[in-house]
Order: structure tokens, then C-alpha cells, then sequence
């Protein structure tokens, strides 16, 4: 696994059409892209398709990275993520759990990390998920890492969809107070 | 901060994944005419984007690499890199050789070595270099598709405009039956599937459009114009009203704003999020049922702003029920009159009224 810092090189390589280093880039950082993408979408056509798009996008905006915003790699999954939402979004007629490819994904949330190897920043807003409700950490959780619809959500917390709005624009806010912002 | 917390909370449920698709719509377009919510949303975007440091790894298949090579083989200098692009004068076109990247990558990192590796698409010595001159009728880029990615099928389940790029069957005999079968589908699917993306216009862009001194900092949750969608095409052109088109690409959000003037039906593209590559024209297209095939409305100037009269010979119905396409085309447009290539930004027409208008403010 390459360092933040050798991707921010590569990328910055990448933004000058080093086309070599776009290959390192695309080795060192597919696996965790396409686990983020197929974690939403659980169809591997799916996720495949979102996987390009993503790593096209990424080879055209390279030099619209800054590395003051964000890590290379947090860059390049919200470019992928973003995608693959915005494709369950627009299926919500056909939901994609009733899709005989549809994969399965157990556990709510991802695997916990040890400490040690999260960054300050995920430190910091887990702390502050933390503070939520249970229920609403749950909720914020499962949206973000499944790319729930609030629909969805309101049918596995048993609740109407406005109040699950409600519960997410809330819990929303209550972060950004708690980060400060 | 000029934003309220409803602008907060939107930028960061869009961050999150929770808004519908016409809300995300409607983020976008406000992304698109406000740069300063467009920061917002992506700081959003970031700040939540940690969250990825705990979902695990997982391989994709190599035919992914494969795609991605092909995809940019043929695009890749559609967009220069920034430090080219600066150039005065445009560099000269790259070889295709450019972007010969070899079969799969190799591994550089711990990572498992992917299985098989599919054959190596054996079009690539054949393909029209990206940015070479268009040459003629018979030979675009995009009839080359189906050679440059033949195994790469993404499995198109519902009508979805962002994946109306995707090549069609693979072609093994190339001829133009074949090629102009593939196109005409393509195209259908474009008119059918765009009434759906085209969904949410913005009261944002209307203000950006009707008022744009009143941008940015000064959005709020109330609308100050209503919007109308037009739901049922054929509804004829009112003519007190503006309409709006906002034609989207398939990365998300605007590239060009159209909009039509009830009362004299003349038209005005707004570029706001697309540059031609050199050599090359966008050409603005009136695709409708009523129409045997794509009308062109001309090509989009290289100005921010293009307005043209020429939608006054058609009947109101046709245009305000009609799709808007952008095609990449030979620099001054097409040389037949006909789309030579899928279009790249598409969108429905949706009513919007002027502030002028008395209107309660619509409270949520």
C-alpha cells in the first residue's frame, strides 16, 4: 500500500498525463474503490461500470485534486461513490435487492479498524457519530455505507419516511456542530 | 456563512447519499451555478469520505483495467492536461501509441495478482486517434465502439440516460446497417429515457438565469420563482413564459443550459460546464417523436452564451415536448445534418415563470 503522500504524487503525475503513473495509481487504489462501490451497488456489472467511470473521471480531473481538501484516496472514493449513488438513486424503481445478481453484503457496517490505523479525521467524526442516538448512528451508517434511500431506511427502523428525514437532517447538523463547523 | 442550515443540510445529506434523485438533481444544478455550495458540498463529501478508510478491499476483475485503457484510448485527450491546455496554441494531436497502456496492470503493491487475464482487445492498433480530424460519415469514433470494448456489457436494466453511452451489442461485422441500427437505438433510448433525468429543474437556476447578480450567497430555502415541470409533452409553449432545459452529460450536473423564450421562441445555450476539444464542435439537436430524425439547431458557439431564432419554424408542441441534445461533432457541425455520434448532454424543456408573476412563496 502506497503512502497518502506517494498517491498525492502520483496524482499530481497523473494531472501532467503521466499515463504510467495513472497505472500505479489504478493498482494501489482499485480494490478499496471497488469495495466501497459494490458495498451500494452489490451487482458487479454494476460496480464494474461506476469502476470506470470513476478512474476515467479521475484521469480527466486529476489536476483538480488538492491535497489541502482531502487524501488521495478519500479524492478518489467520493468521485466513486458519488456515481454509484446517484445509479441506485435512479433505479429506485427497481430495487436492486430484488436482482437475481444481486450479492449479498452481512454485516451493516464495515469491519472496525484498530485505532491505530485511523486517521485523526475519521477519529474525530466517529466521535461525533458516537454522540448520536444509537438508532441515528445506525441510520447514519447504514446510508453511508450501503447508500440507503430513505425509503429503505424507513422500512428497516419501522418508521415513516419523513421522520426518517427528519432524523437524518438532525443528525446531520448535530455533526457538523460537533466537528465545530 | 450566507448559507442556511437547510443549504447545509442538503449539501451534506447529498454528501451522504440520502436525497432522491431529483433532489440530487437539484444539488447539482445549484453546484453548478454557485461555486461556494459547490465547496460546501464537496468539503461534505470529504469530511464524510473517512468513512472509507473501514470498508474493506475487494479485487475487481482485470477486464476493468482492460475498459478503463480502451475508454481513455479513445477520449483521453479530449480533455488536455492543464498544463498543455494553457498553451496558446493547441498542441499538435497525439498518437493514438500515446496511450498504448499494456493489457493489465502490473502489480506494484501486496495485492493479490488478479486471475486470467482476458485477451488484450486486439482493436487498438486499428482505432482513430483521439484527437485526430474527424474523418468522414463512415468512420467516427463512436461506430468504432463496439471494436474498442467489445467486452465490456454493462447490464442496462431500467432506461437509464447515464449509461446510453454504453456500446451496443458487439459487432463483429461491421457494417453500416449494423453501425446505424446501434446509433438509431441509442438515440431512442435518448429521447425515451432523458424525460426522467431531466426531472428537477431549480429555482436556483432560474434566479441564476432570471437575476444572476442575485447568486451566490443569496439562496434561499424559500423559491423566489416557481418552477412548473411540464409533464405531459406537447403542452404548447405559453408565451408569457421562459423555459429551461438543463442538458446533462453522464458525469452529473449541467454542461449547458438552454432556454427558450415562450413569446419569441428564441433560444439561448448557456455553456456552463463543457469545452470542445480542439477540432471539434458541440452541436445542439432537436430530437423529437414527431420528428423523423434529430433536427440540428445548430452548432454552440464558442462564447459562454449562443442565442439563435431558429426554433420559430417549429409548432410549440413539438419544441416543448422535444429532448435537447449536444453531440461532439467535426469543428462547424456535422457535415450531413445528422448526429454522427451519440449525444453526450441531453434534456427535457421545463416551464419556468418569470419572477414578474405573482406567486405565494411555496413553504415547505
Amino acid at each position: 500500500m502506497l503512502t497518502p503522500a506517494e498517491l498525492v504524487g502520483l496524482i499530481e503525475a497523473v494531472a501532467k498525463g503521466d499515463q504510467a503513473a495513472f497505472e500505479r495509481l489504478y493498482v494501489a487504489t482499485r480494490a478499496k474503490l471497488y469495495g466501497v462501490v459494490l458495498r451500494i451497488l452489490r451487482r458487479q456489472d454494476l460496480a464494474e461500470e461506476v469502476i470506470q467511470e470513476a478512474y476515467v473521471k479521475i484521469w480527466n480531473s486529476a489536476g483538480q485534486f488538492n491535497p489541502a481538501l482531502s487524501s488521495p484516496i478519500t479524492w478518489m472514493a467520493s468521485i466513486a461513490r458519488n456515481r454509484a449513488i446517484d445509479i441506485v438513486r435512479k433505479k429506485s424503481e427497481v430495487s436492486i435487492e430484488e436482482e437475481p445478481q444481486a450479492m449479498e453484503v452481512a454485516a451493516d457496517s464495515p469491519d472496525p479498524l484498530a485505532r491505530r490505523e485511523m486517521t485523526e479525521e475519521l477519529k474525530r467524526l466517529l466521535e461525533c457519530i458516537g454522540r448520536l442516538e444509537p438508532d441515528r448512528q445506525r441510520l447514519v451508517l447504514l446510508a453511508y455505507y450501503n447508500g440507503w434511500s430513505r425509503e429503505q431506511l424507513a422500512e428497516k427502523f419501522s418508521a415513516p419516511v419523513n421522520t426518517v428525514k427528519t432524523w437524518l437532517r438532525r443528525s446531520m447538523l448535530d455533526i457538523r456542530e460537533c466537528l465545530g463547523l | 456563512m450566507a448559507y442556511t442550515e437547510d443549504h447545509i443540510a442538503l449539501a451534506a445529506e447529498y454528501a451522504l447519499g440520502t436525497l432522491d434523485a431529483d433532489e440530487r438533481a437539484q444539488v447539482e444544478t445549484m453546484m453548478a451555478v454557485d461555486p461556494a455550495f459547490a465547496d460546501i458540498v464537496q468539503a461534505w463529501a470529504y469530511r464524510l469520505g473517512v468513512l472509507n478508510q473501514m470498508v474493506g478491499t475487494i479485487e475487481p476483475r482485470p477486464v476493468v483495467w482492460e475498459n478503463i485503457r480502451a475508454e481513455l484510448a479513445r477520449t483521453a485527450f479530449a480533455q488536455e492536461p492543464p498544463a498543455q491546455a494553457e498553451a496558446a496554441v493547441p498542441p499538435p494531436p497525439p498518437v493514438p501509441e500515446a496511450f498504448a497502456f499494456d493489457t493489465a496492470p502490473t502489480e506494484t503493491s501486496s495485492a493479490a495478482t488478479p486471475p486470467t487475464e482476458p485477451p488484450p482487445v486486439e482493436s487498438q492498433p486499428g482505432e482513430p486517434p483521439p484527437s485526430e480530424a474527424q474523418p468522414p460519415e463512415t468512420a467516427r469514433p463512436d461506430d468504432a465502439l463496439p471494436d474498442i470494448a467489445p467486452v465490456f456489457m454493462p447490464q442496462v436494466h431500467a432506461p437509464d440516460p447515464d449509461v446510453v453511452h454504453a456500446p451496443p451489442a458487439p459487432v463483429v461485422d461491421n457494417t453500416n446497417v449494423i453501425r446505424l441500427e446501434g446509433r438509431v437505438r441509442r438515440w431512442r433510448t435518448v429521447a425515451s429515457a432523458v424525460g426522467a433525468l431531466a426531472a428537477a429543474l431549480l429555482v436556483t437556476l432560474s434566479l441564476q438565469i432570471f437575476r444572476p447578480d442575485a447568486l451566490p450567497g443569496a439562496l434561499r430555502p424559500a423559491p423566489r420563482i416557481q418552477t412548473v415541470e411540464v409533464k405531459t409533452p406537447g403542452t404548447p409553449l405559453a408565451a408569457s413564459a421562459q423555459y429551461v432545459a438543463l442538458l446533462q452529460g453522464q458525469g452529473g450536473g449541467p454542461a449547458f443550459i438552454l432556454t427558450i423564450d415562450g413569446a419569441t421562441r428564441n433560444f439561448t445555450v448557456r455553456k456552463v460546464g463543457a469545452t470542445p476539444e480542439p477540432g471539434k464542435s458541440f452541436e445542439l439537436w432537436l430530437i423529437s417523436d414527431k420528428l423523423p430524425r434529430p433536427r440540428s439547431l445548430g452548432v454552440i458557439g464558442a462564447g459562454e452564451f449562443t442565442a439563435r431564432p431558429l426554433l420559430a419554424g417549429y409548432d410549440a408542441d413539438l419544441v416543448s415536448g422535444a429532448t435537447y441534445a449536444v453531440t461532439i461533432e467535426q469543428a462547424g457541425g456535422s457535415p450531413n445534418g445528422q448526429p454522427t455520434s451519440a449525444p453526450v448532454f441531453s434534456g427535457k424543456l421545463i416551464e419556468t415563470v418569470p419572477p414578474a408573476q405573482p406567486q405565494a412563496p411555496a413553504k415547505k
